[in-house]
């Protein structure tokens, strides 16, 4: 091997390096991340940083570390306890990046600009994995999630209805350009979806199939019965608390398989899908797993009401 | 490695207090997390070492447990998640997930490695310092069977690698040696043909019929009570002085002064019985 090619050689291995995201120090700092610690499916806050420290590329858990009293095991990839509140019995700390639970542990996973970063202290008896939550919208629709930026898909039963449009509308308000097409006309694409419409119309989307399943299936803690003409909502432990009909409204997010997480704005019937879009706004939403609608009161899943 | 009488305090003990002795530097070892107290420690092993006049075979089984200790700095940095200074990053490391090598777990491998010094040299200065007969028979009143089985396991482990070396010159002998596999074979055919001549000779002498021995009185030494004392010390000291150092998730400590009186401290215990020479023989 000739000078040159040993030089060229050790370019090249240089810049495949860089390029994995190797390098000596603390390398390049993620900006606009925040960080939510709540306990209980979000009802209560531990933690709140809008712009928590960061020191170059940190990890999910190095951030945590650096801006919360925290105690480690397993070599220090599973948080044990946050500000001494500790996992114990069936209730464990999980966490989701910009609303997408994470499919490695938080020591493995990357920050990126722009992640929502979320916390939670919840039982897991009735789900065991709640594969996406609404309470960081915008988020995934703005930053993506795992540092890939996916289109903004809105698939209405009715593009031309009013729902539709108001959802449009909201992300709108917030810079986002949506697309709007017809019921799983985005299937063979890799985008974010919402769907827009009532529940009896979606079931053709393999993900919405699942509202109607167990939370272990969904981790949504609703289902739909009866066809989509009424709407169960589940306590944490995953029991029926109260069935609504007409007029329910449902905002929740799920995935199907590896696939990117799905939202619904949803109800039992077009009053219900009504409801839900008045409360598809990062105001309603925030800090909560899903959202239901009955009767115009917004009430945060899992219910919590006797 | 193999015990050799000398002119020592240590080798002047009886074994149970020489091997309670050797127990209490390990158990310090373990029970202590600054560095510069491990560093003290791995100097003290060497010095009582050295005062028992086998600190040059002492301070060559440290060879041993360098390239040990290497490798559990590089497993440590390599594995743990821990520690918040990150001073490179290698990438996605398949299985073994997001590589990033931080200060912390590099300090806290340091640590470990330290450890497994004082580990080895403690272990390397109980075999040249201990008699391993008496220790045995110490054993005898708590596992008579035991005792016996490990005696004659280590009379044979020597006499298995002079079996080695003897039919490894005779195969060298041969115009086309065979390899280690013939060598390997011829012993362990010998080692059986062996074991049952012990097993006869064992069952002829009586062994078998054999109950607990009865206790054997010895008064005990100056040097066995101070080995005992230095031993409950070295523990005590380990155990109570409030010398802080923490590793993750950021190194939280000092090298100051309390931390060298800690050393200072564990050392005195450890070799103030090598100061009482009276009564040894030359």
């Amino acid at each position: 091997m000739s000078r040159a090619d040993a030089i060229c050689a050790g370019v090249a291995l240089a810049a495949t390096l860089a390029l994995a995201g190797c390098g000596l120090g603390a390398g390049g700092k993620p900006t606009h991340v925040s960080l939510l610690v709540t306990e209980g499916f979000g009802a209560e806050t531990v933690l709140s940083k809008p712009a928590p420290t960061i020191v170059g590329a940190d990890t999910v858990m190095r951030m945590l570390e650096r801006n919360a009293n925290v105690t480690t095991s397993y070599g220090g990839g599973f948080v044990q306890s946050i500000d001494k509140l500790s996992g114990a019995g069936s209730a464990d700390w999980f966490y989701y990046v910009n609303g997408v639970e994470a499919a490695k542990g938080a020591a493995d996973t990357k920050l990126h600009t722009g992640d929502h970063v979320w916390w939670d202290r919840h039982n897991w008896s009735a789900a065991e994995s709640i594969p996406a939550v609404v309470g960081s919208f915008p988020e995934p629709f703005v930053d993506g999630y795992g540092g890939k930026h996916l289109p903004l898909m809105i698939e209405c039963t009715q593009t031309a209805s009013k729902s539709c449009k108001d959802v449009e509308d909201e992300f709108a308000s917030i810079k986002l350009v949506a697309s709007l097409s017809c019921l799983l006309c985005s299937e063979y694409n890799e985008s974010l979806p919402v769907l827009v419409g009532p529940y009896a119309t979606l079931t053709s989307a393999p993900a919405a199939l699942k509202l109607a399943g167990p939370v272990s299936a969904s981790g949504v803690y609703a289902r739909f019965e009866d066809g989509g003409h009424r709407l169960a909502l589940l306590d944490q432990q995953g029991r029926v608390v109260r069935t609504a009909g007409a007029g329910a409204g449902l905002v929740a997010a799920t995935r199907y398989r590896g696939q990117p997480p799905t939202w619904f704005v949803t109800g039992t019937d077009s009053a219900g899908v009504a409801a839900a879009v008045q409360a598809f706004n990062a105001q309603t939403l925030d800090g909560h797993f899903a959202v239901a609608v009955v009767d115009d009161a917004a009430i945060p899943l899992p219910d919590s009401a006797p | 490695m193999s015990y050799l009488r000398r002119a020592s305090p240590l080798h002047a003990a009886r074994a149970s207090a020489a091997a309670l002795y050797c127990a209490a530097l390990v158990t310090a070892a373990f029970l202590t997390s600054h560095p510069l107290v491990l560093l003290m420690l791995v100097a003290t092993v060497l010095a009582a070492a050295g005062a028992c006049g086998v600190g040059a075979r002492v301070g060559r089984s440290l060879w041993l447990s360098l390239p040990m200790g290497v490798a559990i700095v590089a497993v440590n940095a390599l594995v743990t998640r821990e520690g918040l200074t990150v001073l490179a990053r290698l990438g996605d490391g398949g299985p073994l997930g997001q590589l990033d090598i931080t200060l912390e777990a590099l300090a806290f491998g340091v640590k470990e490695a330290l450890v497994l010094v004082v580990i080895v040299a403690v272990a390397a200065l109980a075999s040249a310092a201990i008699d391993p007969d008496e220790v045995l028979r110490s054993m005898r009143r708590l596992s008579f069977r035991s005792a016996l089985t490990a005696t004659i396991a280590t009379r044979m482990v020597p006499l298995l690698a002079l079996d080695a070396r003897r039919i490894g010159d005779a195969q060298r002998c041969r115009p086309q040696p065979s390899g280690r596999l013939a060598v390997m074979r011829a012993i362990t055919a010998n080692a059986l043909d062996r074991s049952l001549d012990v097993a006869a000779t064992l069952e002829v002498r009586g062994y078998g019929s054999a109950r607990r021995p009865a206790r054997a009185r010895r008064p005990l030494s100056r040097h066995d009570l101070a080995f005992a004392a230095s031993a409950v010390a070295i523990v005590a000291l380990a155990a109570a002085w409030p010398t802080h150092f923490s590793y993750y998730p950021t190194i939280s400590g000092s090298f100051d002064a309390a931390a060298l009186a800690h050393g200072g401290a564990l050392a005195l215990a450890a070799l103030a019985p090598f100061t009482q020479r009276r009564g040894i023989s030359r």
